[in-house]
């Protein structure tokens, strides 16, 4: 006698009425066509269906389930879906561009104030300390928050803490050194708290900022006050841009070991830009902050465009039979949004750079080629680290920027520095070099750089 | 004793969490440590503060960031590059290679800083598609043709495997009896160990695993129609492995029982020991102010917008009946939870239903209704119905499980997802106090004669002893 056999014997029916064994099974039949849209799968899925949704006993159901599944049918495809890509990080788009730029060209317009009121060293020598430290803290940050579609939430969460962290660590020790070390801390935080200010969308609010730190700087106030107010202010809104996302304590941010191996890979590539003598920033006024223009932009649009790579490998490799899963091609699209993005990246620095040659004679004698190149390379090798670092492919990515750094400091003290950039240049492009076939051997198999490479981390 | 949960003790609420707070606390003079499986994209802290006798041991957080073991110069194994098409085999077909499976998990133990290299490498990739192409032809006369896999199909299933192969890296205390919770991704370290240094293992099955699971693809089929091949085959796989290795398997309910045997489980290795309660002496009489009372998260399974439903159509009958629903929303289903309220607002129930959140005070909250309604399509034996006996109020609830045999005597069942046969038996009781005290007091005198805490406590004791005694011998 079954449980719901004494159940009505004792309580009165409030079960279904008794059918036929025919009729049962159609009925059953019907719910299962009901609850699936489709033929069940096999005796389990059958079984689950009747036992939830017609409260039959599980060996009845099984009973029943192992007549209805049928075993000869048509194979069905087992389509992915895939769920919408979340782009709302890119909506800020353009905020985060102008404020790219407006961040470079203030950099340049403060060269000539900074080096007349403190001296012609003062400035250089703190953008050759404050730029790699600006650009790990940027690559850690974004590896463990900023990249992340839930990041601000997170660094919402443990936003005050990591400020702390990474003045006490990596800014206020830069006080310490007579001259150029206060310009320095105070450079630091202007330039990584610009990223998470753009990061939260208020790009437009962070120009805005530079664009009256300039217009002070123009106006010969003294450059301490000037900066001093811009990081102040800068941090600031960093605490509100980020207090003002609701903190997530449920959410885990970006692994620390990661973010600490992106902070080196993004210090390398800072020391790489300033280990070049011939470029003399803040010593040539203009010339290296300009020129870096170009290759900024175009790094930028390619690394936007590359963000589609989780979205659209997987959207692209829907429907794509296991056979075709491993095969080597040129067109997949992991390679064809790789291809996409250096396109964009080349072409943006390629035509920006002539533009900024042809006013060379406005922006102060900006015309050299090679410093153009050598920037040009230079954005390469980002794209192209930090997508090596998206695989977390961190050796070989330590390894092109450590081997690019190691001919540029071989270049500098073997060559001398009759090109300028040269010695950047060659520490890029052996960078690149070393970068690129690791990248082409795993684009040019869509289904593997998805099984292997971004789904196991 | 080493207690495997997953996605339970102690991080969640719930039935599972309870019972096992129950007995770590209960068997005060054994010690335990329990290792914890999570789904590890966010940070979860511990609901309940484990007893004196019990060491929680650091979390296994699946699909985390967390990095796999590493070696700079990691030892190439001589079979290295097979391991995915190895875990393939051994949980994705209907029948599996349990041995190829037990092989290739104690491989991952002994050697895991090789699990992510090699699941990285080109080489492992390959033969896991070419394994994959072959076994989706096989047939087996209780499955449909499998269904065609695309590449993305086969990366997730890929991707999951090596989710199997980091938790069976993660190393396993000494002790004398593995105690595993679920037929699932718990079951993992424990096949590992008894495989190593042949400690027996106790499985409980509170709900069946393979059951929940196909739920679930049932369930996500329905808003995803090309969905759900390799989560439930997965499920099957382990569970397969899981009750392979087990010495014994406790079912909280003959209901379980009958799909563990219906999944080929050698009866002889099937001891049902029911959940247990601490019920109170006194008996309380139901208020009589027709309120209805439901216990259970907001979740799917727990079927809450059936209950929405029989409580529109019980408002209808009886204008002054009153619902309260006591429970959090499931983690993961705050979208179910927000569905449900939009229900609520659409039925215009108002002050009718109310959610109440979660309590502390289960055992208040039951006494403060004059019956208990449950609607949930799967369960296998619900402490809450145990609660709601202890408290001496009828039950109204859905056949399914281990429910009918449970609430015999004590209330009524109707099948799930009937709100009509649902609505009628609680307008019943509502209507006659009478039969509805009756009821309440034949659960009452049924809770403290068959299911008491004692009674279950001491079931595991002697069960536990044994299998010790086992190892010893």
């Amino acid at each position: 006698m079954s449980s719901s056999d004494v159940h009505t014997s004792e309580l009165g029916n409030l079960s279904p009425a008794e059918t036929s064994p025919a009729s049962d099974d159609l009925y059953a039949e019907a719910v299962l066509d009901a609850r699936l849209g489709r033929e069940a799968r096999d005796v389990l899925e059958a079984t689950v269906v009747l036992e939830a949704w017609t409260g039959r006993p599980a060996k009845r159901a099984m009973g029943h389930a192992r007549r209805l599944v049928s075993l000869d049918g048509p194979t069905p495809r087992a389509m992915s879906d895939l769920d919408p890509f979340d782009d709302s990080s890119q909506h800020s788009v353009v905020a985060e561009g102008v404020a790219l730029v407006l961040l470079i060209l203030s950099v340049a317009a403060w060269a000539s104030p900074i080096s007349k009121q403190l001296g012609p060293d003062v400035l250089s020598n703190a953008i050759r300390v404050a730029l790699p430290i600006a650009v790990a803290l940027q690559w850690g940050l974004r590896s463990r928050y900023l990249s992340r579609p839930e990041g601000l939430e997170c660094l919402a969460r443990d936003g005050v803490p990591v400020l702390l962290w990474c003045l006490l660590l990596f800014d206020l020790p830069l006080l310490l050194f007579h001259g150029w070390g206060p310009v320095a801390a105070m450079l630091v935080p202007v330039w990584v708290g610009g990223t998470v200010i753009t990061m939260r969308g208020w790009g437009l609010l962070y120009a805005a900022i530079l664009v009256v730190g300039t217009v002070a700087m123009e106006r010969a106030v003294d450059p301490y006050i000037v900066l001093g107010s811009l990081a102040g202010i800068t941090l600031l809104i960093c605490l509100a841009a980020v207090g003002s996302v609701s903190a997530r304590t449920d959410l885990r941010a970006g692994s620390l070991q990661r973010a600490v191996l992106a902070g080196l890979i993004g210090g390398l590539i800072g020391i790489l830009l300033v280990a070049d003598p011939s470029l003399g920033w803040g010593v040539h006024g203009l010339h290296p902050a300009v020129a870096l223009l170009p290759s900024a932009i175009g790094s930028f649009w390619g690394g936007y465009y590359l963000w589609n790579f989780y979205d659209a490998v997987p959207r692209g490799l829907r429907g794509v039979p296991l056979r075709g899963a491993s095969r080597i091609a040129l067109s997949d699209p992991a390679m064809s949004i790789f291809v996409g993005g250096i396109a964009r990246l080349l072409g943006a620095t390629i035509v920006l750079s002539g533009i900024v040659i042809g006013i060379g004679h406005w922006t102060h004698g900006t015309d050299a080629a090679s410093v153009f190149v050598a920037f040009g390379l230079v954005g390469l090798l980002c794209l192209l680290v930090g997508l090596l670092e998206a695989f977390s492919l961190y050796r070989a990515a330590l390894i092109a920027t450590g081997a690019g750094l190691a001919t540029e400091l071989a270049w500098r003290s073997a060559m001398h520095p009759t090109v300028p950039g040269g010695a950047l240049a060659a520490g890029a492009a052996v960078a690149v070099m070393i970068s690129l076939p690791v990248l082409l051997i795993r684009l040019a198999r869509s289904g593997g750089v998805l099984a292997t490479t971004l789904w196991i981390q | 004793m080493l207690l495997i949960t997953e996605g339970t003790y102690p991080y969640a609420v719930g039935g599972v969490s309870s019972w096992c707070h129950a007995v770590l606390t209960g068997l005060s003079e054994t010690d335990w440590d329990v290792l914890p499986i999570l789904a590890g994209r966010k940070h979860q802290r511990p609901t309940v503060k484990p007893p004196p006798n019990t060491r929680l041991l650091p979390s296994i957080d699946l699909w985390s960031e967390g990095h796999a073991p590493r070696r700079l110069h990691a030892r190439r194994t001589t079979d290295h590059g097979l391991l995915p098409a190895q875990l393939l085999r051994g949980l994705m077909p209907w029948e599996g290679d349990l041995a190829g499976l037990t092989a290739a998990l104690v491989r991952c133990r002994r050697n895991p800083e090789s699990i992510r290299p090699e699941f990285r490498g080109r080489e492992s990739w390959e033969r896991f598609v070419a394994e994959l192409e072959q076994l989706l032809m096989d047939s087996h006369r209780d499955s449909a043709p499998a269904p065609i896999y695309d590449a993305i199909e086969a990366a997730r299933l890929y991707q999951a495997l090596y989710w199997v192969a980091r938790t069976a890296a993660v190393p396993t205390p000494p002790c004398d009896v593995l105690h595993v919770t679920a037929a699932g991704w718990s079951g993992i370290p424990a096949i590992i160990h008894k495989a190593l240094y042949g400690t027996p293992i106790l499985l409980t099955e509170h709900g069946v695993y393979v059951r929940e699971a196909y739920l679930a693809s049932v369930r996500e089929a329905a808003a995803r129609p090309g969905h759900g091949h390799i989560s439930p085959r997965l499920a099957l796989g382990m569970t397969r492995a899981v009750y392979a290795a087990a010495d014994v398997i406790a079912p909280v309910t003959e209901a379980n029982a009958e799909w563990e045997r219906g999944l080929g489980v050698d009866p002889a290795k099937i001891r049902v020991i029911p959940n247990g309660i601490d019920p109170p002496k006194e008996y309380t009489a139901p208020p009589n102010i027709k309120k209805v009372i439901g216990m259970g998260r907001l979740d799917p399974l727990k079927d809450v917008q059936t209950m929405l439903l029989v409580a529109d159509e019980v408002t209808r009958r009886l204008p002054d009946a009153r619902f309260d629903c006591y429970g959090p929303p499931t983690l993961g289903q705050e979208m179910y939870a927000d569905a449900c309220s939009v229900m609520h607002r659409q039925l215009g129930l108002g002050d009718r239903f109310r959610f109440m959140g979660g309590t502390r005070d289960p055992y208040g909250a039951i006494r403060s209704g004059d019956l208990v309604l449950m609607t949930s399509i799967s369960e296998a034996m619900p402490m809450t119905l145990l609660e709601a006996m202890g408290q001496a109020r009828p039950i109204v609830a859905t056949s399914v499980g281990g429910v009918p045999s449970v609430i015999r005597g004590c209330g009524l069942v109707a099948p799930p997802g009937d709100i009509h046969e649902l609505a009628t038996a609680v307008v019943t009781l509502l209507s006659n106090p009478a039969l509805a005290a009756r009821l309440g007091r034949r659960g009452y005198e049924r809770v403290h004669r068959k299911y008491t805490l004692a009674r279950c406590l001491g079931a595991y004791d002697e069960l536990i002893r044994e299998l010790a005694g086992t190892v010893a011998a």
